[in-house]
């Protein structure tokens, strides 16, 4: 297998830089294409990538398909080697389809990234371990990039206490790890060939992913490298100039979430005739929606009862379904985890061939909670203000990862034998089609449980796909 | 058991009324994607329909022989052929009347009557190489019903209190009481006819096969030392696709759960690859018919119909599919479940990703192979379903469901039946 290079590798990709309390995106607009440029020249070399000691600060960077434009990188056959996705961006007919993102979420009504807001060029990405560090760091980058930057919209996230969102759960325990990276490996079927997220490299198919290549001279191309994938301009005699090694695609989601709605909702199916309310019932429905309680622990290994933040196994991911929860009885298959992360469970295949379909459809997670420092409870469910996920994810391939897992496993009613089940927590409509049911089933021993009515309790507030390039590419787009 | 068959009917467009084709065929869609179109269901044989202008175009790779402008018809329908035709030309006389008005030799409208209009299409239906059906016996009417049956069991089950130590059998039997004791459920008294694996055939299959190992090897040596090394390496990529054509492809999928494909590619111009193709025609046969026949083509369990027609003098060749979920999870799933058995039938058609013994390369080939496909697919004008909020399995589910409530159940099996809903 080829080395990684990690020094080009930009470091949010393998670090979810949990130390670092405060996380700032700025979502930047290119008005001076030379001045911009100037910025990237004198910032790629503090770019963090994931050979870098990291210290107090750390600054990753992207940029959308427009803003590569923006800056020069207009030439049509050159724009064309991107991927689909991220050259038409999270916005358009058929894509609102694939993500269901309608009524409240339809992004005519976004914050941002959406069609009646000011273009997004570029997010740069600040991390701080404390908010006056940010600060004066944000001030010194601010400098730089004035003259040819603008800011469209700030983002401003950061770590829940114990890992939770605001709904109340653990977040992020199962994550992919990068095969010959600097992280510890995962085991768990979670440690996946580098090409599924990082471009130039082979994938779980043994292919190259889809690569952005210069196909017309542009810039100073000695700063890049060949490609890799092979592939040839027959008639011209050469190789191509890849510009996505040591890349990947970022995709970042602004989700609000009802924390208050969805508490209420559980609660409503937790309520006895008298109207007495039953809140571990009702945290037990939660978790059966989850498929994780609270604390993080799994329901394959902690079918009733939540074992707390004192457990190890809020930790836990070292379960399979097919051998210790075939049935659904403990984990429901429409819970989101199950849908998420099928494992060893894929549609009606066998363990092995699960295991490895499964593989072909990860993403790295890395998000961050926003407004008020606030985690639900069946108890406790009115935070204060608007809060929400600033949902991201790396993968190589956003069409085979991050939107298959969105409509395949979470939007689909027919994820593996069900009839009407969306996934409870990412997938409902807010506006069913018409006559079209939303439900939740719960595998019991005889009769099943079923939720029904579900409702919506994620809003979609912006959203963006952003090409993540290597520092050399960074270098190189300095020289268009 | 009612059988369900293919019908393609690919009939001359007249030149001058191609465009006026495509206009009333878009009136249709829209119809079919507003959810507005009342006209399919007056057919109650149809499973599936739909038209595709098939024109020099829609070839990504130059045709070994001149193709004009065509129009594809193609069904999925219950019993007899003749039946079928009839129902079509009367039922929908309008669509039929219409849309072959633009084609050539259409009978002139004093001259149309049943039969006249029948053996117009009857002229032009042409043979399936090999067809494969998800829920082999299930007519459009028993769809529906079981379907209706479910939901009503469904509703049952969830508006009732149960004992909390109720066993699966009683429950059982207590649903069965409730469907006993509603008239419209009279039909379901009568198990279902399913279709079980034919081993008799399959074993006879094997020993064919068994017998046939040392030409299976000469031939793959064959293949790959005069053919496979000198097919050309793929270079491309999704990325790379014309955007128009992509966009147009994409314009008409994911609007609802189930998705349609139609696609056409060239064979390899010489005769051992057309040869080949057949052999793999022939086994496809053989498996559809005899082993695919619980929900999975080649183990993937989303196809609700597929098949494969040569055309053009066996030069060209059409696939056309209707499916669950959408575009990017159908050809994952062929080449995660059953990336052979397609690298063995496409290898045979030109510019399909290069291959090794038919085996190696070829759909394993990833991101060549999704490039392949979407550039070879056509897009489809119009779409209907009479069940499209049904994923396959649910319909064999749903069968299930059926047999099993008539069915004394020990307690294993009650559960069993009770996790079906």
């Amino acid at each position: 297998m080829t080395p990684l290079e990690l020094s080009e590798i930009q470091a949010y990709l393998f670090n979810e830089y949990k130390e670092m309390g405060s996380s700032k995106y700025y979502l930047l607009q290119s008005k001076d294409a030379i001045a911009a440029k100037k910025f990237l020249a004198s910032v790629a070399d503090n770019i963090t990538h994931a050979n870098a000691t990291i210290g107090e600060t750390a600054v990753n960077i992207g940029f959308t398909g427009k803003g590569l434009m923006a800056l020069g990188y207009s030439n049509e056959e050159n724009m064309h080697s991107f991927s689909r996705e991220f050259r038409e961006g999270m916005v358009t007919a058929h894509r609102q389809r694939l993500l269901g993102d309608f009524d409240s979420s339809d992004p005519s009504k976004w914050q941002w990234g959406g069609p009646n807001n000011e273009q997004v060029d570029i997010i740069l990405m600040v991390f701080a371990k404390n908010e006056s560090i940010a600060e004066n760091y944000f001030q010194s980058l601010k400098q730089k990039f004035e003259p040819g930057l603008s800011i469209v919209h700030i983002l401003d996230g950061k770590p829940l206490p114990k890992d939770r969102e605001h709904f109340g759960f653990r977040d992020g325990i199962s994550q992919p790890v990068i095969k010959g990276s600097n992280v510890a490996p995962a085991g768990n079927n979670n440690d996946l060939n580098p090409g599924e997220f990082v471009l130039g490299y082979k994938n779980e198919y043994d292919v190259y992913p889809d690569a952005p290549l210069l196909k017309v001279p542009q810039g100073n191309a000695k700063l890049l490298p060949d490609n890799p994938g092979g592939y040839e301009d027959k008639t011209k005699g050469k190789r191509f100039k890849d510009i996505g090694l040591n890349g990947t695609y970022f995709v970042l989601r602004q989700l609000e979430q009802n924390v208050n709605g969805y508490w209420s909702f559980i609660k409503k199916q937790a309520t006895d005739e008298n109207g007495n309310v039953n809140n571990a019932e009702a945290t037990k429905i939660a978790a059966k929606m989850m498929g994780r309680w609270p604390s993080g622990a799994p329901l394959v290994k902690h079918a009733d009862k939540d074992p707390g933040d004192d457990s190890e196994d809020k930790d836990d991911n070292s379960f399979s379904y097919k051998t210790e929860d075939e049935d659904g009885e403990k984990c429901p298959f429409g819970s989101h985890i199950r849908r998420m992360n099928p494992r060893d469970q894929f549609e009606e295949s066998t363990a092995g061939v699960s295991l490895s379909l499964t593989r072909r459809h990860r993403i790295i997670r890395r998000v961050r909670s926003y407004g008020e420092d606030f985690i639900g409870s069946a108890e406790n469910h009115t935070p204060t203000g608007e809060v929400g996920l600033l949902f991201g994810c790396f993968n190589a391939n956003i069409s085979k990862q991050f939107e298959f897992i969105q409509y395949t496993w979470a939007n689909s009613p027919k994820f593996k034998r069900l009839y009407d089940d969306p996934d409870p927590i990412i997938g409902v409509r807010e506006c069913p089609v018409t006559g079209a049911k939303q439900n939740f089933t719960i595998p019991q021993k005889t009769v099943n449980k079923v939720i029904p009515n579900l409702q919506r309790f994620v809003t979609v507030k912006g959203g963006a796909y952003f090409f993540i390039p290597s520092i050399r590419t960074l270098k190189f787009l300095s020289t268009i | 058991m009612i059988k369900q068959h293919p019908l393609t009917i690919l009939a001359p467009v007249k030149k001058d009324k191609v465009e006026e084709l495509d206009k009333r065929l878009s009136i249709i869609r829209e119809n079919l994607q507003n959810s507005t179109e009342a006209e399919f269901k007056k057919v109650p044989s149809l499973h599936y329909g739909r038209f595709v202008i098939l024109s020099r175009e829609s070839f990504r790779d130059e045709p070994t022989i001149p193709v004009g402008t065509r129009l594809i018809f193609s069904t999925n329908f219950d019993g007899d052929k003749d039946h079928h035709l009839t129902e079509l030309v009367t039922n929908i006389t309008k669509y039929i009347d219409d849309l072959y008005e633009c084609c050539e030799g259409y009978p002139e409208p004093g001259n149309r009557t049943t039969e006249s209009r029948k053996s117009y299409l009857e002229k032009y239906s042409i043979k399936t190489s090999a067809f494969y059906n998800g829920a082999p016996g299930r007519s459009v009417q028993q769809v529906h019903q079981e379907s209706a049956l479910r939901d009503h069991i469904w509703n049952y089950i969830n508006n009732n209190k149960w004992d909390a130590n109720a066993t699966a059998v009683e429950i059982h039997k207590a649903i069965r009481k409730q469907i006993d004791s509603r008239p419209e459920f009279e039909w379901s008294k009568q198990k279902a006819e399913v279709q079980g694996i034919n081993w008799l055939n399959l074993i006879g299959y094997g020993l064919l096969l068994i017998a046939a190992i040392p030409l299976i090897i000469v031939g793959a040596i064959y293949l790959f030392l005069f053919h496979e090394l000198w097919n050309k390496k793929q270079t491309l990529t999704l990325s790379q696709l014309d955007d128009k054509k992509v966009n147009k492809l994409k314009e008409v999928e994911d609007l609802f759960p189930q998705n349609q494909f139609t696609q056409v590619a060239v064979l390899k111009p010489n005769f051992i690859r057309r040869l080949n193709f057949q052999i793999w025609m022939l086994r496809t046969r053989v498996l559809a018919n005899n082993v695919f026949v619980h929900g999975k083509l080649l183990n993937i369990p989303t196809i609700h119909f597929a098949r494969w027609v040569l055309i053009d003098k066996n030069r060209h060749v059409l696939f056309f599919s209707n499916f669950d979920g959408n575009w990017q999870q159908y050809l994952g799933d062929f080449i995660d479940q059953s990336g052979w058995g397609l690298t063995g039938i496409f290898s045979n058609t030109v510019n399909f990703p290069k291959t090794r013994f038919m085996i190696t390369g070829g759909a394993y080939d990833e991101e060549h192979f999704l490039a392949w496909s979407r550039s070879t697919q056509v897009p489809t004008q119009a779409w209907y379903c009479p069940y499209p909020q049904l994923s396959i399995k649910n319909i064999n589910n749903n069968t299930k469901i059926r047999n099993e409530l008539r069915m004394d159940l020990n307690e294993e099996q009650a559960k069993v039946f009770l996790k079906r809903f």
